[in-house]
């Protein structure tokens, strides 16, 4: 097989080269020598459905479990040991309406061997062999290792009561979302894990494997044509055919939202020594330069120690230890998120309500503006400077089919005025409000 | 100064003791990031000691060195310095831990900006009753965050099983009856006690030249050396353990245990042990040992448990920390594997395999100049250098780490901490 290069995009700072091997089938090569290590990831990116999500989730603990060429997960995890530690881990995640299974491998770079290995070679094989060649008997998953990851997942699934703030937070989605993209929890549901046979769970990978959109992303200290001719020479690879990439696009352009008629309050009880607000809102704008002018306005809202929720919920009001807000680019919602002792919840409600208001009424300075810039600026610049962080942000640039530069992205955000951000302000509003307490 | 070079990381450090005694060390490395970390020997178990000139002894409310820390960020002109810093763009914060408190920030742009506004902070604390009284909400919520955090409670059992007196059992945090003893008065004297050029340590990791930066560094140094010592007292700890298990409920969906093996040879070489400990936990439950495979193939555990040999200078042990629906099960046969391998030793094979994981890990540790300076700091307060590490792990023997688990892995010195969730059920409704 010779791969031809259809150079997708060439970024000079990073360095970073995107060719597709087949269609809907990518590789992206960040070249950098700022680290001592290589990471290589493997994304599948699928669209968010209630009838797929767990049997999707159940597929990276499947495949971990062994490959045709290393028979179980402990040959895997000598072949790791022995290759100076390489760290491997999968996992699901929720981009926008999609559900990204992800497989990583982290290794030292050849350098630091004491022999001077071709550990990046070994490693991306084996992760193909992970994702692409999975061990069978009689052509379907085996049922020993699928009974005991239907109830590895089932415990990952209950597990989501353990972190008390990501449980508010997600609770919060659902609320706003139902029971659909967004909204669907990344690892399924219970309900659905014990229907799932050996037989279904092998037709639904063999045709999820031929159909899915693909995204191959290694980041390390050599180039694309190192890069090229291991992919050329992979049998896993010469067996993935050709696709029609099927995933949900989700960026300012396709997400239209439509004010709520009354506020949703909701409130649920667990035994928690603090209670956990979790407001979500709605950005229903179509502005030019929209993602840039959201950020800007999240920033000096609650991202930040300079953040008027930092300032005001935690500084000023003593209420709170944590006092934030995010914001989701993919579905153009905000989060504001506090830990709070439970008598203070109407405080705390008003005195956010009361920010959302200076904001509106345009009662914040040219200072905070430039101050929320240069926080945000600062972490851009840092994306570069930590190999998984990269990794994640072109993964999200690549997802919602946005390709600009550091320096584009840079200059958009200095762009940003006080009155869009005050323009902006007038189309946030208030979806959700909940409150876990004890 | 000095320069100490370590080949197969190809990474140097640049040491110079300033002649107020603060000890500075430079790491460069040829990134854009820059990060500066400045460290006191003063953590949440220094909680009594004589100052030179006083008969008594002086005793502070637990959490006070966590307090100090957030209040040094509050300045004379009335600003917050994390505020004056993020304005900056760059990403200052700070941190208390049982043995020490640190203060730092990371920037691409800005460096010299910051560096007056941090240096400056960090010489020129400032309370008031009114500041001091407005973070008694904030730090009280913090406290009531780790509450609510199961591996928080289950590892602050697990010590307090293993110790009757020792410092490290205290909350970093302290407790809302402990932090609201503090006022001004302490702060400012615990301040003087220990934020002494001598009792500290700055690191700087990035793109510098290291005479360049120490120059820098000597020209916004204001604190000149001190006359007062102290001379800190520490509880004598027994050798026992208090007890052998607790257990407590929560809103969790598993049980989660910590099996501790309390450590009472402090004279020993901690870094060398630190590594065979390292190597213990991978040969009996890492993830490709016999046990794993056996618990893994029964449902019983999902991932590996953790290992780590926690140490200061006044107290040293091991933690096991897992997940599992079968708690007396797995705790009952990672005691039987300990056992076996203390019996059948380790084998060469697994060993040598085991060796070439932890030493990339150890390289792995040198990606990011946070991580590197940061661990500089924690080992500094320690009496250690970072380096170190790979000086002692060219020297460990398969003979060495079999008497290491034999001598720490003891049955007597064994305590287990257990949450199970709660029984009752959750209740749910509409406002």
């Amino acid at each position: 097989m010779v791969i031809t290069i259809n150079q997708c995009q060439t970024d000079k700072m990073s360095s970073k080269t995107s060719f597709e091997i087949k269609q809907g089938i990518k590789v992206h090569v960040i070249h950098t020598d700022l680290y001592k290590t290589n990471l290589i990831c493997v994304m599948l990116t699928l669209p968010l459905m209630k009838e797929t999500v767990t049997k999707n989730a159940l597929l990276p603990f499947m495949l971990r479990r062994g490959t045709k060429n290393f028979s179980d997960q402990y040959v895997i995890n000598q072949e790791l040991e022995d290759m100076y530690g390489a760290s491997f881990d999968c996992g699901v995640d929720k981009i926008g309406d999609n559900q990204v299974l992800k497989f990583y491998i982290d290794t030292i770079n050849n350098e630091y061997t004491f022999s001077k290995e071709n550990i990046l070679k070994k490693s991306v094989e084996l992760i193909l062999d992970i994702v692409f060649n999975p061990i069978m008997e009689n052509g379907l998953f085996k049922e020993e290792f699928l009974n005991i990851e239907k109830e590895n997942l089932k415990q990952v699934i209950e597990s989501k009561i353990d972190a008390k703030d990501a449980y508010a937070f997600n609770n919060c989605i659902t609320a706003m979302y139902g029971e659909e993209g967004f909204g669907l929890y990344k690892y399924g549901y219970i309900e659905d894990i014990d229907a799932i046979t050996a037989e279904d769970l092998t037709e639904h990978y063999n045709k999820l494997i031929q159909n899915c959109k693909i995204d191959i992303l290694l980041s390390g200290n050599f180039y694309q044509d190192e890069i090229v001719s291991i992919f050329e020479r992979n049998e896993n690879v010469k067996q993935l055919r050709p696709r029609i990439e099927n995933y949900i696009l989700n960026n300012e352009f396709t997400e239209k939202k439509q004010k709520v008629d009354n506020v949703q309050v909701i409130e649920e009880k667990m035994d928690v020594s603090q209670g956990k607000l979790v407001i979500g809102m709605d950005v229903l704008s179509n502005m030019e330069n929209l993602q840039a002018t959201a950020l800007v306005y999240n920033a000096i809202l609650g991202d930040g120690a300079n953040s008027l929720l930092f300032q005001n919920v935690r500084e000023k009001e003593s209420l709170a230890y944590t006092a934030k807000s995010s914001f989701i680019k993919q579905k153009l919602n905000i989060f504001i998120r506090c830990g709070i002792q439970v008598e203070n919840y109407d405080k705390a409600v008003e005195v956010i309500k009361k920010q959302l208001e200076n904001i509106k009424a345009g009662n914040f300075t040219e200072e905070q503006i430039k101050n929320a810039k240069a926080y945000l600026i600062s972490g851009i610049k840092a994306v570069e400077e930590e190999q998984d962080t990269e990794v994640v942000f072109y993964i999200g640039q690549e997802i919602s089919k946005t390709d600009i530069s550091f320096e584009e992205y840079i200059q958009k955000i200095e762009n940003v005025s006080k009155a869009e951000i005050m323009e902006l302000a007038k189309h946030i509003e208030i979806n959700t409000i909940y409150f876990l307490r004890d | 100064m000095q320069i100490i070079e370590n080949n197969k990381i190809k990474e140097k450090v640049y040491t110079e003791k300033l002649n107020n005694g603060l000890m500075v060390m430079v790491i460069p490395k040829k990134v854009r990031k820059k990060y500066i970390i400045w460290g006191t020997k003063f953590g949440s178990i220094d909680n009594k000691f004589v100052l030179s000139g006083e008969s008594t002894p002086t005793v502070v409310p637990d959490g006070i060195a966590h307090y100090l820390e957030h209040k040094m960020f509050e300045q004379e002109n009335g600003r917050n310095s994390l505020d004056v810093l993020s304005s900056l763009g760059v990403n200052a914060n700070a941190y208390t831990t049982n043995n020490h408190t640190a203060y730092l920030f990371e920037c691409t742009d800005c460096f010299y900006e910051a560096l007056d506004e941090f240096m400056n902070y960090i010489q020129n604390p400032y309370f008031t009753d009114e500041n001091v009284e407005k973070e008694r909400g904030i730090i009280g919520q913090e406290i009531m965050m780790y509450e609510d955090y199961p591996d928080w409670a289950l590892y602050m059992n697990a010590i307090k099983c293993m110790y009757h007196k020792n410092e490290v059992s205290i909350d970093v945090a302290g407790t809302k009856e402990t932090i609201a003893e503090i006022n001004k008065e302490k702060l400012y004297k615990i301040y003087r006690a220990f934020y002494r050029p001598d009792n500290m340590v700055m690191i700087i990791a990035g793109n510098f030249e290291p005479e360049e930066i120490i120059e820098e560094i000597k020209k916004r140094m204001k604190m000149t050396e001190s006359q007062q010592t102290v001379k800190r007292i520490y509880e004598n700890e027994p050798e026992t353990i208090v007890s052998k298990k607790i257990e407590r409920q929560m809103d969790i969906s598993m049980p989660c245990f910590i099996v501790g093996y309390k450590d009472n040879d402090l004279e020993s070489n901690k870094v060398k042990k630190s590594i065979a400990i390292d190597i213990i936990g991978n040969i009996i439950l890492g993830r490709s040992a016999r046990l794993f495979q056996k618990l893994y193939e029964k449902g019983k555990i999902l991932s590996e448990p953790s290992w780590n040999y926690e140490f200061a200078e006044t107290y040293a042990h091991v933690l096991i920390q897992g997940q599992t629906n079968y708690v007396d099960d797995v705790i009952a046969e990672i005691s039987f594997e300990v056992e076996r391998v203390k019996k059948e030793g380790i084998k060469e094979e697994d060993f040598q395999r085991i060796k070439k994981k932890i030493y990339g890990e150890m390289v792995k540790d040198y990606n990011e100049v946070a991580t590197i300076a940061n661990g500089f700091v924690a080992n500094y307060v320690r009496g250690i250098n970072s380096f170190d590490y790979f000086e002692e792990f060219e020297s460990i023997h398969k003979t060495y780490v079999e008497k290491v688990l034999r001598d720490v892995l003891q049955e007597e010195k064994k305590v287990i901490s257990v949450i199970k969730p709660n029984t009752n059920i959750m209740a749910s409704k509409n406002k």
